[in-house]
């Protein structure tokens, strides 16, 4: 039944097509980094995009590959991947608010003002403390 | 989260034995090794009422949230897409003080990764006294924040409080 | 060449594009955040580069490359937003 079909190229034909769209979402998030605005959102939008396109392009070379070893692997990025990206971005973004980066003007600041004003009262008092020391 | 990481371990150290070491009859690619994987899941997951009876109710909780969660990325992702590629910005930028539901460590953890992870919203911290985060969000309809909020709380806050209590 | 590694060919010429980009954005950048932003995609970006250079070399070694890579993108990250936290002014 198996034996008429050329698995090597569904394989190959499955790889590119997943490499490919993973291609694709890295070029529209490096575009979105130089169009965007403001730093928030850049940070936002742009760097999953670049995660998912990096998910898509390892699940395509795991897929041409063929063996236990390289899906063990690629699994191993994967994860790992998924699971700092969005900690780098919370420990980025904190730095950016804490380092009084401007908003766009057409943000919605609301609801945050008091948080900036704490925020920014505290790292001076913090700031003076460590004068005295 | 213990008995789902034991049998986790099993299945995944299972399968890849069975396809490196074993006399496999199906032949070896990436989908084959998946299913096998769920396979053995599945098994353990059908003796789990004899000793672990709140399991049984709670692995299709996560795999729902889990395809909630992938297909919410993917849906973000196109969004943001179009917003780069079509010249004007549609986008109204707020940031939002989401009142919280959920209180221990590991429900505010999940929560503040799954919306960091969804482009185009964006955790920057948690209050002090653990009633509120502030994320930062592009799309706000027609200057609705109420409506934003309850999106968050009903669409992964539900869920999670679902899987977790 | 077959269809196969040409598409793998362009595949790699649009990441490098991409690269170019994100230096002209940590070129111009105009605060230090939005320059670790860049460090962090300028890795995620040539960890693509590694994968599809194994797949057309079928080398398996390469991907340990990667796996190295993504393990010193975040440290890298994590302890520039870290230093920046704490040397403010």
């Amino acid at each position: 039944m198996f034996e008429n079909i050329n698995f090597l190229l569904i394989r190959e034909i499955i790889s590119s097509v997943l490499i490919i769209m993973g291609v694709v979402f890295m070029l529209i998030a490096a575009i979105g980094l130089l169009r965007f605005p403001d730093f928030y959102i850049r940070m936002s939008a742009i760097t999953k995009g670049s995660t998912l396109g990096l998910g898509l392009i390892l699940t395509g070379m795991g897929t041409y590959f063929n063996e236990p070893d390289i899906l063990l692997k690629v699994l191993l990025i994967i994860g790992f991947t998924f699971l700092t990206a969005p900690v780098a971005a919370h420990v980025i973004g904190r730095t950016a608010v804490r380092n009084k980066i401007p908003f766009w003007e057409r943000t919605d600041l609301e609801e945050f003002k008091d948080y900036l004003r704490k925020e920014h009262s505290t790292h001076r008092d913090h700031e003076r403390d460590n004068k005295h020391l | 989260m213990k008995t789902f990481i034991v049998h986790f371990l099993i299945a995944f150290i299972g399968s890849y034995v069975y396809f490196k070491y074993g006399d496999p009859f199906l032949p070896y690619n990436a989908v084959w090794a998946v299913f096998v994987a769920s396979f053995i899941m599945f098994m353990l997951w059908l003796t789990t009422p004899f000793y672990h009876r709140a399991y049984f109710h709670k692995l299709p909780r996560a795999i729902s949230l889990f395809i909630y969660f992938l297909r919410e990325l993917v849906v973000a992702n196109f969004r943001v897409a179009y917003d780069i590629l079509t010249p004007n910005y549609r986008m109204k930028p707020a940031v939002l003080a989401v009142p919280l539901s959920v209180t221990t460590d590991l429900e505010i953890t999940m929560l503040a990764t799954m919306i960091t992870m969804t482009p185009g919203s964006l955790m920057i911290d948690v209050s002090a006294d653990r009633k509120f985060i502030y994320m930062h969000t592009l799309y706000v309809k027609d200057n609705d924040v109420e409506s934003a909020k309850q999106d968050v709380k009903d669409g992964f806050e539900r869920r999670i409080m679902n899987l977790t209590r | 060449m077959s269809l196969f590694s040409f598409t793998l060919i362009f595949a790699m010429a649009a990441l490098s594009i991409c690269v170019v980009l994100i230096g002209i954005r940590f070129a111009m950048g105009p605060t230090l955040p939005d320059r670790i932003t860049c460090f962090d995609m300028f890795v995620s970006n040539i960890i693509g580069i590694v994968a599809i250079y194994t797949e057309l070399t079928g080398n398996h070694d390469f991907i340990d490359v990667a796996i190295i890579l993504s393990l010193f993108g975040f440290l890298g990250s994590i302890s520039f937003a870290y230093y920046l936290m704490k040397s403010t002014r």
